[in-house]
């Protein structure tokens, strides 16, 4: 008789580690910047009309075969501008092999900061050699449909139009965040 | 009393709540202050016939110095925040911004907007507080 209440007590101990495990690592996965716990879905398509370093405004649509990496970013905020040398060492790595980047240059205040002008935004692509595709998300509609809460933000979309990555914070050339980010792009890239 | 509306998105953002109890102003030599969010406060005092508004950040915060905060007043003029005192990279003030409000006033009004930075997660967000 005291062996299967012994079983039973090992079974609900062992019940309750594995949940307290799973939580933990939850919980840490949902406080990592570089990897929310939102899970893959697909991309929301952006409608964003006025767009700089393209001919004509990107639809998702088109990039479909293509490793999209999406940055939300501002000119005004300085963890954004710290991160484009190492966004723009992606560009030149692997727009070749397949990677699209697109900036979303979502402002934070409203248009008497600036941040709205199309030329500021011109001169802060120039200020920082940013040759890679840019939309105005002045009315944050793309900041909202993709559930954006910080400057700067990553969304790394797969061939298929999968989100398969998002975090956020800045990071620089060849640090940890940078490697992980340049591991991920490499992995999508080869699928 | 005011809400924090750091750590919400741009459309939890917007929703903005209002200052049930409006800044009151000391008026004497003292500087009264009320808390605006969690990550920043703004402080009163007297400068001459006027009022000061300085905002403070909360430890561990960085007032970001490109984005200068604004006070959207009801009569639609702006003031901006500003200070001398910058980091070496100009990004962050390293003094707390102020502005000065024409005219001494029993309570300020208006939509404070500051952007924070956080450097523990190196990432900006904007405080938007109605008082």
């Amino acid at each position: 008789m005291a062996r299967p209440t012994a079983l039973l007590l090992l079974a609900l101990v062992s019940a309750g580690a594995g949940a307290l495990a799973l939580e933990t690592a939850r919980r840490a996965q949902a406080q990592n910047p570089l990897t929310l716990a939102r899970g893959a879905r697909p991309a929301p398509a952006w409608s964003n009309t006025s767009w700089l370093n393209t001919d004509h405004p990107l639809a998702l649509d088109e990039l479909r075969g293509k490793v999209v990496l999406l940055n939300f970013w501002v000119f005004t905020c300085h963890n954004c501008t710290n991160t484009v040398p190492s966004l723009v060492d992606f560009d030149h790595q692997y727009r070749d092999q397949g990677l699209t980047l697109v900036g979303i240059h979502t402002p934070e205040f409203p248009p008497y900061a600036g941040e709205h002008d199309r030329g500021n935004v011109e001169r802060a692509l120039a200020r920082y050699h940013i040759e890679y595709p840019n939309a105005q998300d002045n009315d944050a509609r793309t900041w909202n449909l993709y559930g954006i809460r910080f400057w700067p933000s990553f969304v790394l979309i797969d061939k298929r139009g999968v989100i398969r990555y998002e975090g956020y914070g800045e990071f620089h050339l060849h640090d940890a965040s940078y490697r992980l980010w340049d591991e991920r792009i490499r992995r999508l890239l080869a699928e | 009393m005011v809400r924090r509306m750091m750590g919400m998105t741009r459309a939890d953002a917007a929703v903005r709540v209002a200052l049930v109890a409006a800044l009151s102003i000391g008026m004497g030599s003292s500087c009264s202050r009320a808390d605006a969010t969690g990550a920043i406060r703004i402080e009163t005092s007297r400068a001459g016939p006027d009022t000061r508004l300085t905002l403070v950040a909360a430890p561990g915060f960085k007032l970001n110095a490109r984005l200068k905060p604004a006070l959207e007043l009801p009569d639609g003029s702006l003031l901006r925040f500003d200070s001398p005192l910058l980091t070496p990279d100009s990004a962050y003030f390293a003094g707390p911004p102020s502005a000065v409000l024409s005219g001494r006033h029993g309570r300020v009004r208006g939509t404070l907007r500051a952007s924070i930075c956080d450097p523990r997660e190196a990432v900006c967000r904007s405080v938007i507080v109605d008082l």
